[in-house]
């Protein structure tokens, strides 16, 4: 054995950006998430060329997903050109040679901030969530030992004490994004940033998705046909956006997510969320096939 | 500013059995396919120095011993164990690594050669399965009886059974029952 | 695509890189050897922080980003992720240490002596304005010592040990190789003492010093004495894979211990240690570890508080990333706020209904 059989020819930069080493460590963190529904795992999080919080924890996972074949999808508050999200996925592409796209439906992994597509994965997407904060407990709990403690023991009873002064003193709960919800009846989950719209959609859903906290060393998953269950008490039901009625002055379409764009003189005018489903509308009124997929609100309604 | 060479063959295989591991823990149960028969593409696509690991057989040591990783002699400090058979699980699974509640990634992961498509039929329901899914593993009926015994959720250890190039996994979160 | 036409985000932010780089030019070799040949204490930091040390890349990530430090820490650990760890290093012994500087303010004098080393510390810290004038500053030559101090000085705390002023060292027994690294595995609480040291040995400066200095200002609940302070060279010895051990070369590093009041009869000590020479760090680094034993969950001293916040590409990272677009998690809250009022708007119409209703 010499020196030179434990490291190979120098190069710039590994496949995929990570070396080998970091990949198996995602490797093997995944597989324990994915065995753990929503259980935090602690993993070592390499720095990437972003600056950490920035999706860096998404990053490594697809970076350690991709493979040349793969055709990724970044969208950052629902819109694929965001720059953000443009950024990321350009970064991807250029080091995995994997492909880009816009279209959901064309994606074998959507990297996503604060927004799960309106269109239904199938189960042969996998959905990597960014992730700022992984810990639900961390308002009512800032020492992480002791929230770890409380997970361990499932000791959820601060994090619905909250929940419960919220209706009392405010007559709803007052939880806008990251929603907590219980997967598999066991570990209570921030789903991320996205909007209480969106957490249905992680419910008994067909594919896999991976939550991934670059800063925070977390990753957790929500494996498909998983149960998804946001904390509501049984006299209250969870509400989610008042979106149904509102249309996107843009493409015309309602019934989803919308970003509310406040106008000169008052009143508010909005623009659906996920830019690309917009897009694929405007197609349709111009006359050309749309190739909206199922999606998983109907008429405002959530279906899937 | 950056020039990032296409994936090399070891790359390749280790993102296709990561895929294979991936959408069979994803999918307690269902067959997927790994680029080659055998535990070895396991092994390259999950173990390095930073692992302890225990394993039976000269082979499966030697492969081990070659990713740096560290090979103990005792299972209990093993994160990824390798058995050629389950048949004599009796003797060393209670000792098997299975995590706490506060660390629940520290229970083991098992990969043992089991044929598939034949032997006890099991019903799995979890994560992962939409309602159930009936299997056939060649495993002694025992061993889901200790499995049981011995796994507190979320403390237990992750299965990964082989049959050639064919792997299922079952993880900790899927409740077997022996029909 | 006309929902596209209005963005045009992308050709912005490629401008607005560009934008940055053309103000700082062309990046050759000779003004990275320049930054790297006359910024020392600036790579050295740089070095420490992003636990990679090369000079040479330290002072291409300064010339890439301008200078702006957190940047170029990010740059060179992001770079770092893509090195395979090919050796691990025999773990480096104080004794061993090439030492250039070597103080204690414990006592007058030490076994080995204090040397002073190259520092600042006696020096007036007066702008060479002549420079500008046209009259470049050569610095005077030192005078060679009739005899040079020896290459290895002896450990202060070995001779408190002896006198049994500090507490008998029990060296773990692990192996090298064994030795949790940080870079590898995550940080968890409480920390092993490897990753409370690795944690420090790359945190932000700047960071660290605010804390160690709230403590120092009476937050903890030790006030330090600099019990031995070291800048040297260290040895970086591995084994080749048939089992020779040599030295690939020499790190400079900088190492502080510092001592507070008597505790179960012997003096505690505070330790830190890092990549280059940075003074400050490491004495603000030992002065947390020394108050991390008895520190109150929550305070500035408690380890999961300091290793957290102290840690320069988080905490950077995170706090730029509030630049990002919130629109949708802000959309979330003005539903519920809108929701919560509305709800409260109808309450009250109820109740003006009820009193007019009564007779």
């Amino acid at each position: 054995m010499s020196l030179a059989t434990l490291t190979k020819p120098w190069a710039a930069t590994s496949y995929g950006f990570l070396d080998a080493s970091a990949k198996r460590e995602l490797r093997r963190k995944m597989l324990k998430a994915v065995a753990v529904p929503g259980c935090q795992m602690p993993y070592a999080s390499r720095e990437v060329p972003m600056a950490r919080g920035w999706g860096t924890g998404g990053l490594q996972v697809t970076l350690t997903l991709a493979n040349p074949g793969s055709v990724i999808k970044v969208i950052d508050q629902g819109a694929d050109d965001g720059v953000n999200a443009a950024s990321i996925r350009r970064f991807v592409s250029s080091v995995s040679g994997a492909a880009q796209t816009w279209d959901t439906l064309d994606a074998s992994i959507i990297q996503s901030r604060h927004r799960i597509p309106e269109e239904i994965l199938r189960e042969n997407q996998v959905l990597v969530l960014q992730v700022p904060d992984p810990e639900p407990l961390r308002d009512v709990e800032s020492n992480i030992s002791i929230a770890r403690q409380m997970h361990a023991d499932a000791d959820y009873g601060k994090l619905w004490l909250t929940l419960y002064e919220q209706i009392v003193r405010k007559g709803r709960i007052m939880q806008g994004a990251s929603y907590p919800a219980l997967v598999n009846g066991r570990h209570v989950i921030t789903p991320s940033p996205i909007p209480r719209w969106d957490v249905p959609k992680l419910h008994m859903s067909k594919h896999l998705t991976i939550l991934s906290a670059g800063r925070e060393k977390r990753i957790f998953a929500v494996p498909p046909f998983t149960r998804v269950e946001p904390l509501v008490f049984s006299d209250r039901p969870y509400l989610v956006e008042d979106h149904a009625g509102l249309t996107c002055q843009r493409s015309g379409l309602s019934g989803f997510f919308m970003n509310e764009l406040p106008m000169d003189g008052g009143g508010s005018r909005f623009e659906v969320s996920d830019s690309n489903l917009g897009i694929k509308a405007i197609r349709r009124t111009e006359g050309e096939p749309d190739g909206i997929g199922d999606t998983w609100y109907r008429n405002g309604e959530y279906s899937a | 500013m950056l020039s990032v060479a296409p994936p090399d063959a070891a790359e390749i295989r280790c993102n296709a059995v990561f895929e294979a591991l991936l959408w069979a823990v994803s999918r307690p149960g269902e067959t997927q396919l790994l680029p080659a028969p055998g535990m070895a593409g396991i092994i390259e696509t999950l173990i390095d120095l930073e692992c302890t690991a225990y394993a039976e057989g000269e082979e499966l040591r030697a492969r081990l011993a070659a990713t740096g990783a560290l090979l103990t002699e005792d299972i209990g400090q093993a994160g990824y164990v390798f058995v050629d058979s389950l048949m004599d699980f009796e003797a060393w699974l209670p000792a098997v690594n299975r995590g706490s509640a506060l660390y629940p990634d520290v229970g083991a992961t098992l990969v043992a050669a089991a044929s598939h498509g034949r032997g006890s039929r099991l019903r799995l329901t979890g994560p992962g399965i939409a309602e159930n899914r009936d299997i056939l593993i060649d495993v002694p009926a025992g061993f889901w009886d200790l499995r049981a015994q011995l796994s507190a959720y979320p403390e237990g250890f992750d299965l990964i059974l082989v049959d050639g190039a064919s792997a299922i996994a079952i993880p900790r979160s899927t409740h077997v029952e022996v029909l | 695509m006309a929902y596209v036409a209005t963005r045009g985000g992308e050709k912005a932010i490629e401008q607005a890189e560009r934008l940055f780089r053309q103000d700082l030019g062309t990046i050759d070799p000779d003004r990275v050897e320049t930054i790297r040949r006359t910024m020392p204490y600036l790579i050295d930091r740089v070095m420490g922080e992003a636990s990679l040390y090369s000079e040479e890349l330290a002072a291409l990530a300064l010339a890439q980003t301008g200078g702006e430090l957190s940047e170029a820490v990010l740059v060179l650990r992001a770079w770092r992720t893509t090195q395979p760890r090919i050796a691990i290093a025999r773990p480096v012994q104080q004794s061993e240490l090439l030492t250039q500087r070597r103080i204690s303010a414990a006592f007058k004098d030490i076994p080995g002596g204090q040397i002073l080393g190259p520092t600042l510390d006696y020096a007036h810290r007066v702008l060479a304005t002549d420079v500008l004038e046209g009259r470049p500053y050569t610095p005077p030559m030192v005078d060679m010592a009739d005899r040079p101090a020896p290459q290895r000085q002896p450990v202060l705390a070995d001779w408190q040990r002896q006198q049994g002023l500090v507490k008998p060292a029990v060296p773990s027994e692990i192996a090298p190789e064994d030795i949790p690294d940080l870079t590898r595995e995550p940080l968890l609480l409480p920390a092993s003492r490897a990753h409370r040291l690795q944690s420090l040995a790359r945190a932000e400066t700047g960071g660290v010093l605010a804390l160690g200095y709230s403590a120092m200002r009476g937050y903890g609940n030790a006030h330090p004495t600099v019990n031995e302070l070291r800048l040297a060279e260290a040895e970086v010895v591995v084994r080749h894979p048939r089992g020779a051990q040599f030295s690939a070369g020499r790190v400079r590093v900088s190492q502080a211990e510092v001592t507070s009041k008597e505790k179960g009869g012997y003096l505690e000590l505070g330790y830190a240690a890092t990549f280059g020479w940075n003074e400050v760090k490491v004495i603000a680094a030992a002065t947390l570890d020394l108050n991390s034993a008895e520190a109150p969950v929550g305070s500035a001293v408690h380890e999961e508080f300091y290793l957290y916040h102290t840690e320069s590409v988080e905490a950077s990272g995170f706090c730029i990333h509030f630049k990002l677009p919130h629109y949708v998690t802000f959309q979330s809250v003005l539903d519920a706020m809108r929701g919560a009022k509305a709800r409260q708007a109808s309450a009250r119409a109820a109740e003006e209904n009820q009193e007019e209703s009564v007779p």
